[in-house]
């Protein structure tokens, strides 16, 4: 079974392992194990203990908090429940005209802000950008993943979480 | 009607009979053992890479039949082997999409009972570029042919190529100005276009006096036959080694064996669970030489997708809530639905085992009837369906790749692809004689970023994985324009920690015509269509056509002065205003316009991808080397990334660590001084949204998407807490 050890993996997800070797690991077959290790590499780049259940995005993972199960930014910031869209307690910042826009985009030609706006989702805490929406005005805002944790868990990690 | 069936029981009802045993059992053709795999797993393994080789070999050769850069340079074609009833056991590289399309054809066939008229015989070629029956877009041509063997059916070889031409109402392949079906060009509706091996002279004829070049066509057709042919001879030849028994059931368990690889593979590589995201398409027309006033003509279409993965493994993408279909090019069919659908899992999942229809069947498409993915009308043009099919699947490998992610997988983690617009031509070639093309070098735009690095530049698009721009000196011979330019543009992919891939703009001289002809098709407009994700930001809006009439190019080249190459990165002013004389032109969509003629400039620029990740952790050193580069401005350098960049000894641009990390620290403060929570953002567009103070396109896009569809109208009115459906749609019935 194709395996690699947890610096490895650590390397991959900083995105300094050497390209061939990235490439190398594209090209074999999967490893297994790669889950948890991947889990144990995020669980040291924390500073917080609440072991962590699933990673989400860059910096956001759902992690078991008491009884909680939640989504927590990697500085630390909750989110709140992990069934709720966490972009609800995010801090938001919308570009909706010529000169907001030009700050992302100096030199290429733009959208027009009636048909489209750009907002940003950020961590109140820490003042990471967490996911960026390009969205019609007035557009409800998405909730990218509600995951089906307990059967993650259950049926294809083989490993039930405790309480479910 | 056939010698001898398949079996005791006739085509159509074999078709049939597969059908009801993979609804009973689950499973493709009721095959719950792979028995000759469990026999013998090296001869299995063995015999499919032989039927892939026997692909991939008959692929090439064609290509150097044609005659059509699209196929010859750019790669623009598939082949593929088929049970009798039509499944995909294996396939080449190439555009892969048109797998599953071709499986839909042949199966059309099967069922409209073409074993009784006009027969199914050894030698018999069939063609079809019709979407409703099975292809993307008119021209997508396909060509299949039956392989018998001792006289029994026992399966088919198929080909496409894309055509660039198809004798539509504006020339080139795309026909972007195509309303309907009746001006989308030459249809051949699942028609024998020969017997024997050989392609009816009468059909040949029709293609001559239809198309602007036949040439393309015609060729093509012989190439795709000549595989087709290939393929048929070496399956026979196999079939002689192992028997017909063995071919019969070994050919069938390849495709279970697929079905179980993908839902195996899903499991493997991704998480349970509900993903959603969206996409936007923009369309502007209004006031544009030859559209007809049957629809708005501007108008903007959201594409919302929910992806559902089962804890089985199956992958499900539902559309519901996205727009009527229109009076324009860019509807799809469910067989286009479906080959980008194959395309994507072919590129993201399906790189090792068995690749063929199993893994379509290991997944599930809900196209809302009545949709622009599944229009109740046959009579709707999908001349250009890729407009809104690339946007829609480029959702469905972000929402993937989000997947991807959550696994720990993040080397799979992709952006994805973009939505580029391309070049359709006609008129007087340069050599004074008629011509039409579709100009491929779009199929080279920039990807999405990867979780871990930076998008590719210049060599991806969603189609077809294997993405080559072609040679400047082989479109020259193919059109009477010469390149003035090929250029990075800068700033093409989305910002991000890894940013998107960079595109491309070319710049022509218009030589040697007095009557060109230039179009665009697959061209958004006033909105972003290549998303970004984890904070990466979307790729830049579809760039505006510059293009000079009556320059003064030859003036300034006979005085030896500067000529520009690029449009340059001012947005204000191009390169072309400072530098050339003439009549300046600058035209927002897609290009419908008067012809050119010789002295005329003409640039076009392609897509870039989106980024992944936050911009205020790019890598400042990898950014010295995009500035140096051309990928990056030193503008977006310091005000997109805050990164600082000085000079070094030779005045090559140098990261300033230091001063970087105090720059983001303050662009952190400054982003979380702007920002507002999101309660409060809600509670201030609510009143907004009460009004419906947006512009028309936007109201009119709610007001379509409330009709279609009672989720999109309750997630709509549940998330503003207002309702909706009074506002929008004042005086409909619920």
């Amino acid at each position: 079974m194709t395996s690699y050890s947890k610096e490895v993996i650590r390397d991959l997800a900083a995105g300094q392992l050497p390209w061939p070797q990235t490439r190398r690991i594209m090209s074999a077959y999967k490893d297994d194990d790669r889950f948890f290790k991947m889990v144990a590499v995020y669980q040291d780049r924390v500073a917080w203990k609440d072991p962590i259940l699933l990673p989400v995005s860059d910096h956001l993972f759902i992690c078991q908090s008491g009884d909680e199960r939640i989504t927590r930014c990697e500085c630390g910031h909750s989110f709140g429940d992990y069934r709720k869209n966490w972009k609800l307690n995010a801090a938001i910042n919308v570009r909706n005209t010529e000169q907001s826009l030009r700050e992302i985009y100096p030199n290429s030609d733009l959208p027009d802000p009636e048909w489209m706006e750009i907002r940003e989702f950020i961590c109140p805490q820490c003042g990471t950008l967490h996911e960026v929406e390009a969205a019609a005005p007035g557009y409800p805002l998405v909730h990218d993943f509600e995951p089906d944790l307990e059967g993650f868990y259950r049926e294809w990690l083989g490993k039930p979480l405790e309480g479910s | 009607m056939l010698d001898k069936p398949a079996s005791a029981l006739r085509l159509r009802e074999r078709l049939l009979d597969s059908e009801r045993l993979m609804e009973e059992t689950g499973c493709y053709d009721g095959i719950k053992e792979l028995t000759l795999r469990n026999q013998d797993p090296l001869k299995f393994e063995t015999l499919h890479t032989k039927l892939r080789a026997y692909c991939v070999s008959a692929r090439e050769m064609a290509r150097r039949i044609s005659a059509s850069p699209g196929v010859r340079e750019v790669g623009e074609m598939v082949v593929a082997i088929y049970t009798p009833e039509g499944d995909a056991i294996a396939l080449s590289n190439g555009i892969m999409v048109h797998v599953h399309t071709m499986s839909r054809f042949i199966k059309w066939m099967i069922k409209n009972n073409y074993e009784e008229n006009p027969r199914i015989r050894e030698g018999d070629i069939f063609a079809n570029n019709d979407a409703f029956i099975g292809t993307v877009q008119v021209p997508d041509v396909m060509d299949v042919v039956p392989i018998f063997h001792d006289g029994t059916l026992v399966g088919w070889a198929g080909a496409v190529c894309h055509e660039l031409e198809a004798g539509g109402i504006t020339p080139g392949g795309d026909v972007c100005l195509a309303q309907e079906r009746f001006t989308e060009g030459l249809f051949v509706c699942a028609e024998k276009i020969g017997e024997n091996d050989e392609i009816r002279r009468d059909y040949v004829i029709r293609c001559e006096r239809n198309l602007r070049m036949p040439i393309y066509w015609v060729l093509d057709e012989k190439a795709k036959v000549a595989s087709c042919i290939d393929m048929r001879e070496s399956v026979k030849q196999l079939i002689s080694e192992i028997g017909l028994d063995y071919w019969m059931t070994v050919s069938k368990e390849f495709i279970e064996e697929g079905r179980r690889a993908q839902l195996a593979r899903t499991r493997q590589l991704t998480v349970p669970g509900i993903y959603r995201g969206h996409t936007f398409y923009g369309h502007v027309t209004a006031g544009k030489p030859g559209f007809q006033l049957l629809g708005d003509p501007d108008w903007l279409y959201n594409i919302p997708i929910e992806m559902e993965i089962t804890t089985d493994g199956k992958i499900t993408m539902d559309f519901e809530g996205t727009q009527p279909w229109g009076y324009h090019s860019m509807n799809c069919t469910p067989a286009g639905m479906d080959g980008g659908m194959f395309v994507t899992l072919t590129q993201h999942m399906n790189f090792e085992g068995l690749v063929n229809d199993g893994a379509w069947m290991a997944t599930e498409l809900k196209l809302p009837h009545g949709t622009w993915t599944n229009p109740d009308n046959e009579m709707v043009a999908t001349a250009t369906s890729w407009a809104l099919l690339l946007p829609a699947y480029g959702v469905f490998q972000r929402l993937l790749s989000r997947s991807f992610v959550a696994r720990g997988f993040v080397e799979e983690a992709f952006v994805g692809q973009v939505n580029s617009p391309m070049i359709e031509m006609g008129g007087e070639s340069q050599y004074g004689t008629p011509f039409g093309m579709a100009h491929f070098e779009c199929a080279a735009a920039g990807s999405g970023a990867l979780a871990i690095k930076d998008g590719l530049d210049t060599a991806y698009v969603g189609w077809n994985p294997e993405s080559d721009m072609g040679n400047i000196e082989v479109w020259e011979q193919s059109m009477p324009m010469v390149y003035i330019g090929r250029s990075i543009v800068p700033n093409s992919g989305g910002a991000g920690k890894y940013r998107g891939g960079c595109s491309f703009v070319s710049t022509w001289l218009i030589n040697k015509t007095s009557h060109l002809r230039l179009h665009t098709s697959e061209h958004s407009s006033r909105v972003f269509d290549n998303g970004g994700m984890c904070g990466g930001y979307p790729a830049p809006t579809c760039q505006k056509h510059r293009a000079v009439r009556n320059s003064n190019i030859h003036e300034l080249a006979a005085r030896g002065e500067p000529l520009a190459h690029a449009p340059g990165i001012d947005p204000h002013v191009s390169d072309y205003e400072k530098n050339f004389g003439g009549d300046h032109v600058v035209v927002e969509g897609p290009y419908i316009t008067s012809p050119h003629k010789s002295g005329d400039i003409f640039s076009h620029s392609y897509n870039g991808g989106g980024g992944y990740g936050d911009v205020l952790e790019r890598d400042p050193i990898k950014t010295a080397w995009d500035v140096e580069n051309g990928f990056l401005t030193r503008e977006a350098a310091d005000q997109v990334f805050g990164i600082v960049l000085k000079d070094d000894e030779d005045g090559y641009p140098l990261a300033d660590i230091d001063a970087t990390v105090e720059r983001r620290t303050a662009m952190r403060k400054q982003r979380l001084a702007k920002a507002i929570p999101v309660s409060d953002w809600i509670a201030a567009e609510r009143g907004r949204v009460e009004k419906a103070d947006f512009a028309p396109e936007v109201k009119k896009m709610y007001a379509s998407a409330i009709k279609l569809s009672s989720r999109f109208t309750k997630d709509f009115s549940d998330f503003w807490n207002v309702d909706v459906r009074s506002i929008f749609t004042p005086g409909a019935k619920p």
